[in-house]
C-alpha cells in the first residue's frame, strides 16, 4: 500500500495549502482546489494572479515551500506528485502545455507530436540504431495514431512541414496535439487560447469539449478570454495575488462580488 | 537525374553508399596514376575527422550540448589502442573494444559531474579533461613514448589477417558508411527527436518524459564512442601517435567541420571535414606566396565560418542543396516546354 492518503471517489486531482514564493514574493500562497473526473476546471485571475507558477508546482517544474498534490493515477493509484521528478509526471497521466509555445522549430509538426509519445516506445538505442523490425512497426503505428490526432484537430495536411514559421493558431493545436499522444487523465493547457483570432477561440472551446469526451479525461485551463471560459468551464476557481478567491460554476463566479472587484471589474470593459 | 534524386529519397541509405563507393574507388585512381599517392592518406584521414565530427554533430548539432575536449578524447582512445596491441599484443578486436569503452566511461563520469544542473557546465569541464589527457600523453613516457611519439601497426584482423594500407583504407570506408547509416537511424528514431527536443526546448523535453541528465548522458556517450572510434582508427591508419596533435586547436578544427559543413547534416559532416581537413593541404599550400603564411589555414577557416553564418548558417550542405533545387527545377521547365 501507497502512503499517500487515497482520493475520494471521483476525485482526480487534490491541491491542498499549496504556497511557494520566490525571494519574499508569495507567488501561490495556501492554495487549494480539487477537480473531478472528466470536468473542465478553469483557474482564473489577473495578470501575475500565480495561475503559471500554480501549474509549474502542478507539474513539478517547481518544487512547492509548502503543500500536497495528490494525484490519481493511470494505474489509479492516489500519487503526490511532490514526490516525483518532472520527466515521470507524464506517465502518471498527467501533461500540459506551455503559456509560451514550446515546441522544437527544426522538427516537422508530426515528429513534434510524436515526441508526446516518448514514454511510450518500448525500443532501444540498439533498436533504434539499427532500425529492428520491431522498431520501424512500433514508430509506424504511433506515427498513425499522431496522424489521427493531427486530424481530429484538422492539421493533418501540414503533418509534414517544419513547426518553424507557422502561425500561432497552428502552433497552440500541434502542442495540444502533443499532449494527447499518452493517452492523458488530466491535460494543463496555460492559456490556449492566447493569441488566437475569435473564430479559432470558438473552434477551441469546442475542441476542448470534444478531447474530455472522446479521450475521457480533465482539462484544466487558465485562461485570459473570459467568453472561452465561461462558455467551456463547468467549475472555475478564481485566485489573486497566489491567495483562493472564489469558486463555483461560471454563473456563481461572474455574480461574485470579490472576483468581480479583483478581476472582473477591471476587465469587463475591455472584453 | 531526377528518377536519381527521387531513388535517393525513398532509400535514405543510397547518398551513403553512393559516397563510400566512390571514396572507395581512390586506391585504384592512385594505383593507375590518376592521382597522388598521398591522396590515400589525405582522404582516410577526411574520413577519420568525419567519423569525430559526427559524433560532435550528434552531440552540438542536435542535442546542443558543447565539448571542447574532442581532441583529448580522440588521442586518449588512439594512445590505449596503440599500447593495447603494440604492448600487450592484444588482438584488434579486443583493443578496439576497450579503446572505445575506457573512454565512454571516463565520458560518463564527467558527464555524471557536469551535466546535471546545466549543459553549459560540460564545455568547461570536458576542456579540463582534455589539458590533463594531454599532459598524460607527454609526462607517462612508460606508455606513450612521450614526445618521440608512439609507431603503430596496421590492424591485423582474426590474429593473421594482416592490412596493407588499401585495405585499412576500406576499413575507414566502411566504418564511415556503416556509422553514417546509423547516426541516420538514430537521429530519425524516438531518441533523435528526444535529442532533438533537449535543444529545442528543455521545458517541453521535460514535459514530455525525457529525462534531461540521461539523454545529455547518451549523447555525450554516443559522442565519446565516435570519437573514440575515429582514434582508434587513426592510430592504425597514420600508425603513428604523438602527443602534442590532441590540443585545443583541433577541437576547434572539429567545431569548425560541423559548423562549415552542416550542423544537423551527415552528408553536411563530411563536406565540412574534406573543407577543414583536405582542402588545406590540396588547396591553399600550392597558392604562391599566400601558400607560404603559417596558418593560413586557419585564417582562411574563420572567413569560412564568418562567411557560412552569415549567408549559409546550416552549414555549406545547403549549398549543394540550392544547386540541386536549381537544377530540378530547371529541369521542370525546360520538360514543360516540349510538351
Ligand atoms: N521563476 C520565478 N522567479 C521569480 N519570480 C517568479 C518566477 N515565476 C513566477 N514568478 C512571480 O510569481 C508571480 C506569479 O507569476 P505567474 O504565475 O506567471 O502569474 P500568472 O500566470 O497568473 O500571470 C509573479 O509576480 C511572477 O513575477
Ligand atoms: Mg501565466
Amino acid at each position: 500500500m501507497s502512503h499517500v492518503q487515497p482520493l475520494e471517489k471521483g476525485i482526480i486531482l487534490s491541491i491542498e495549502n499549496l504556497s511557494i514564493s520566490f525571494g519574499g514574493i508569495k507567488a501561490v500562497d495556501n492554495l487549494s482546489f480539487q477537480i473531478k473526473e472528466k470536468e473542465i476546471f478553469g483557474l482564473i485571475g489577473p495578470n501575475g494572479a500565480g495561475k503559471t507558477t500554480a501549474f509549474n508546482c502542478i507539474t513539478q517544474f517547481y518544487k512547492p515551500n509548502h503543500g500536497s498534490i495528490r494525484f490519481l493515477s493511470k494505474k489509479d493509484v492516489t500519487v503526490e506528485l511532490n514526490e516525483h521528478a518532472v520527466h515521470e509526471i507524464i506517465g502518471l497521466g498527467l501533461v500540459r502545455t506551455f503559456q509560451n509555445v514550446e515546441l522544437i522549430r527544426e522538427l516537422s509538426i508530426l515528429d513534434n507530436v510524436l515526441v508526446g509519445a516518448h514514454i511510450d516506445y518500448k525500443t532501444g538505442l540498439f533498436g533504434a540504431m539499427v532500425k529492428t523490425r520491431k522498431a520501424k512497426k512500433e514508430e509506424e503505428s504511433l506515427r498513425l495514431e499522431a496522424m489521427k490526432i493531427l486530424q481530429f484537430l484538422g492539421i493533418a495536411d501540414k503533418a509534414m512541414w517544419p513547426v518553424g514559421g507557422q502561425p500561432y493558431g497552428i502552433l497552440k493545436k500541434v502542442e495540444l496535439a502533443r499532449t494527447l499522444m499518452c493517452a492523458p487523465r488530466l491535460i494543463i493547457l496555460d492559456e490556449p487560447a492566447a493569441g488566437l483570432n475569435d473564430v479559432e477561440t470558438l473552434g477551441l472551446a469546442d475542441v476542448i469539449r470534444t478531447i474530455r469526451n472522446e479521450y475521457n479525461c480533465a482539462v484544466l485551463l487558465v485562461e485570459h478570454d473570459m467568453r472561452l471560459v465561461m462558455d467551456v468551464c463547468d467549475t472555475i476557481c478564481a485566485i489573486n495575488f497566489g491567495k483562493f478567491l472564489a469558486k463555483g460554476s461560471p454563473k456563481e463566479i461572474k455574480l461574485n462580488k470579490d472576483v468581480q472587484v479583483a478581476y472582473l471589474g477591471t476587465q469587463e470593459d475591455q472584453v | 537525374m531526377k528518377k536519381l534524386l527521387a531513388q535517393i529519397k525513398a532509400y535514405p541509405y543510397t547518398k551513403y553508399i553512393l559516397l563510400g563507393l566512390v571514396l572507395a574507388t581512390i586506391p585504384s585512381l592512385v594505383y593507375f596514376d590518376v592521382l597522388k599517392s598521398s591522396y590515400v592518406t589525405l582522404v582516410g584521414v577526411v574520413m577519420i575527422y568525419t567519423i569525430v565530427s559526427l559524433g560532435l554533430n550528434l552531440l552540438l548539432g542536435w542535442s546542443g550540448l558543447i565539448s571542447l575536449g574532442t581532441a583529448g578524447f580522440m588521442g586518449l582512445a588512439a594512445y590505449i589502442s596503440a599500447y593495447m596491441t603494440m604492448n600487450l599484443k592484444m588482438p584488434f578486436e579486443v583493443t578496439l573494444i576497450v579503446s572505445i569503452l575506457i573512454p565512454v566511461a571516463i565520458s560518463v563520469l564527467v558527464g555524471l559531474i557536469s551535466l546535471r544542473i546545466e549543459g553549459l557546465y560540460l564545455a568547461i569541464a570536458t576542456l579540463a579533461v582534455s589539458e590533463i589527457f594531454r599532459k598524460t600523453f607527454a609526462e607517462f613516457e612508460f606508455i606513450t613514448n612521450g614526445f618521440s611519439g608512439k609507431s603503430v601497426r596496421y590492424p591485423t584482423f582474426f590474429g593473421f589477417f594482416k592490412l596493407d594500407t588499401t585495405m585499412t583504407y576500406l576499413l575507414l570506408v566502411v566504418f564511415m558508411v556503416v556509422i553514417m547509416i546509423l547516426i541516420h537511424n538514430l537521429i530519425n528514431s524516438h531518441v533523435g527527436r528526444a535529442l532533438n527536443a533537449m535543444r529545442g526546448s528543455e521545458a517541453a523535453a521535460q514535459a514530455m518524459g525525457i529525462n534531461l541528465l540521461k539523454y545529455r548522458l547518451l549523447a555525450f556517450a554516443l559522442a565519446t564512442a565516435l570519437t573514440s572510434t575515429a582514434g582508434i582508427l587513426y592510430a592504425h591508419f597514420i600508425k603513428y601517435v604523438e602527443p602534442s596533435k590532441w590540443n585545443l586547436g583541433l577541437s576547434l578544427n572539429i567545431l569548425a567541420v560541423i559548423i562549415i559543413g552542416g550542423v544537423r547534416s551527415i552528408i553536411g559532416t563530411f563536406v565540412g571535414s574534406l573543407v577543414v581537413f583536405a582542402v588545406p593541404d590540396l588547396v591553399l599550400k600550392q597558392i604562391p606566396y599566400f601558400g607560404k603564411i603559417p596558418n593560413f589555414a586557419y585564417i582562411i577557416n574563420g572567413i569560412l565560418i564568418i562567411v557560412v553564418i552569415l549567408y549559409y548558417p546550416a552549414g555549406l550542405i545547403r549549398v549543394f542543396n540550392d544547386g540541386k533545387d536549381a537544377v530540378v527545377k530547371l529541369f521542370k521547365k525546360s520538360r514543360g516546354k516540349t510538351v
